[in-house]
């Protein structure tokens, strides 16, 4: 009447799905567009994996290297293992271990221990060392039926042999009730340095060879003929939960 | 009443009367126990003295120092260190502890509490640690001399603030068990 011609709602764009359609399409492609294309290198990234140039022979050569080193470090063990039985040193055998979790733990002050939650009920016998993540912390001192208790490295009443790897020296390592027992080297021309690896020795009665103990965290003056130093333990007493004990065999 | 009220209440009676030895119990399981949240560089508390004061002055030197030897021998046979021993110091704590009694009964405020631990814990302490260095003599003595410092003053301090609390609490206790026992 007016003039104005009344459009049909049928007739609207906004109701047809096939516009909202090519509205999300175009949406999408937006996102396509401000992503950079993120999505669609995602996407061929793992379509094409099966086809990169040269994975599948990397994969080889490294299962090849692996097979390797394992088979070598067989051989090299099973023929430690004859030369030391030869020599008749002490051996570990690594199918004895025994997991435990340590249900008390006195690691301040002179009493250094702790009580592991597996006895002689379960096999661990007076003797046998304890290791956590990161190497040795003790050996089995006294157990009881459903427990053991283990004195500490750092205990005053541990005194161990040890080895310095670097500079192919023996060394005694002693507990001074504090967290760092010292090493002490009986030669005042030992050239050890703050950095130095310690493990224990491979000519002790106590312990099987090379068990990761510590690093050199400081040297003290030498004294009378002999070297000290101050050593970093590995294991740490104070927050390990579980444990390992190995048992030893003479 | 039911029928259990006579056996209920004599147990109620055995446990008020018997506290000062079931609260002895715990000495060794917080020993064991070692709440490292309570510690202060690594070192806890001397817990036997907080128990051995109170008791020792309420029962005197004779008992002190019997008590002494007891949680001497129950510590010695919970740590591995075979060839040092807690008894002399708690023997000789013991005995003093019971000494304090017999001249000022009722000075001893709450704080006199921490002191008289402090000192009881230097005491054993130093006794233990002269243990060690006799027994190292040959050795690394002078290598334990810092950290076995370290550790008596750690102890003492941590004794000494810890005692007022407890030591008060468990007199009032182990009065209150003797008075339930006196009627």
């Amino acid at each position: 009447m007016l003039g104005i011609r009344r459009i049909s709602t049928n007739r609207r764009w906004w109701h047809k799905k096939k516009n909202w359609l090519f509205f999300v399409i175009f949406l999408f492609l937006v996102y396509v567009r401000i992503s950079k294309g993120a999505f669609y290198k995602d996407f061929y990234y793992f379509i094409s994996k099966p086809f990169w140039p040269g994975q599948f022979q990397k994969e080889i050569v490294l299962n090849s290297i692996d097979q390797e080193y394992l088979i070598k470090l067989n051989l090299l063990k099973k023929d430690n293992l004859r030369l030391r039985r030869i020599l008749s040193l002490k051996e570990s055998s690594n199918d004895e271990h025994i997991s435990a979790a340590v249900i008390s733990r006195k690691t301040g002050s002179w009493w250094r221990q702790i009580i592991l939650n597996k006895g002689s009920k379960d096999g661990v016998e007076i003797g046998n060392i304890v290791i956590g993540p990161g190497g040795l912390l003790g050996i089995v001192k006294n157990t009881s039926l459903f427990t053991s208790s283990v004195t500490l490295i750092t205990s005053p009443e541990s005194k161990l042999g040890v080895w310095v790897d670097r500079i192919q020296t023996n060394g005694l390592l002693v507990g001074l009730g504090d967290d760092y027992p010292s090493l002490i080297l009986y030669s005042e021309d030992a050239d050890i340095k703050v950095g130095d690896f310690v493990s224990s020795s491979p000519a002790s009665t106590l312990l099987p060879p090379n068990i990761p103990i510590g690093i050199v965290q400081s040297i003290d003056e030498t004294l009378k003929s002999k070297k000290t130093a101050k050593i970093l333990l590995l294991a740490k007493p104070q927050v390990i939960d579980w444990v390992q004990i190995l048992e030893v065999n003479i | 009443m039911g029928p259990n009220f006579g056996s209920k209440y004599l147990m109620n009676k055995f446990f008020i009367k018997k506290l000062s030895i079931i609260s002895f119990i715990f000495i060794p399981i917080i020993f064991l126990w070692h709440p490292n949240w309570l510690g202060f560089l690594g070192v806890q508390p001397y817990w036997p003295l907080f128990w051995l004061l109170p008791w020792s002055m309420m029962n005197g030197s004779i008992n002190g120092l019997i008590f002494g030897l007891f949680l001497g021998l129950i510590l010695d046979s919970l740590t591995l260190n075979e060839s040092f021993t807690q008894i002399p110091g708690l023997i000789f704590c013991g005995f003093l502890f019971g000494r304090i009694k017999i001249h000022s009964d009722f000075l001893v405020g709450h704080f006199r509490y921490g002191l008289i631990c402090s000192f009881g814990s230097f005491l054993c302490g130093t006794l233990y640690f002269l243990q060690i260095l006799f027994r190292n003599f040959s050795d690394s003595n002078f290598l334990m001399l810092i950290p076995s410092f370290k550790n008596i003053l750690a102890e003492v301090f941590l004794t000494g603030f810890f005692a007022p609390f407890i030591c008060s609490q468990l007199l009032r206790i182990f009065k209150f068990s003797r008075s339930k026992l006196q009627q």
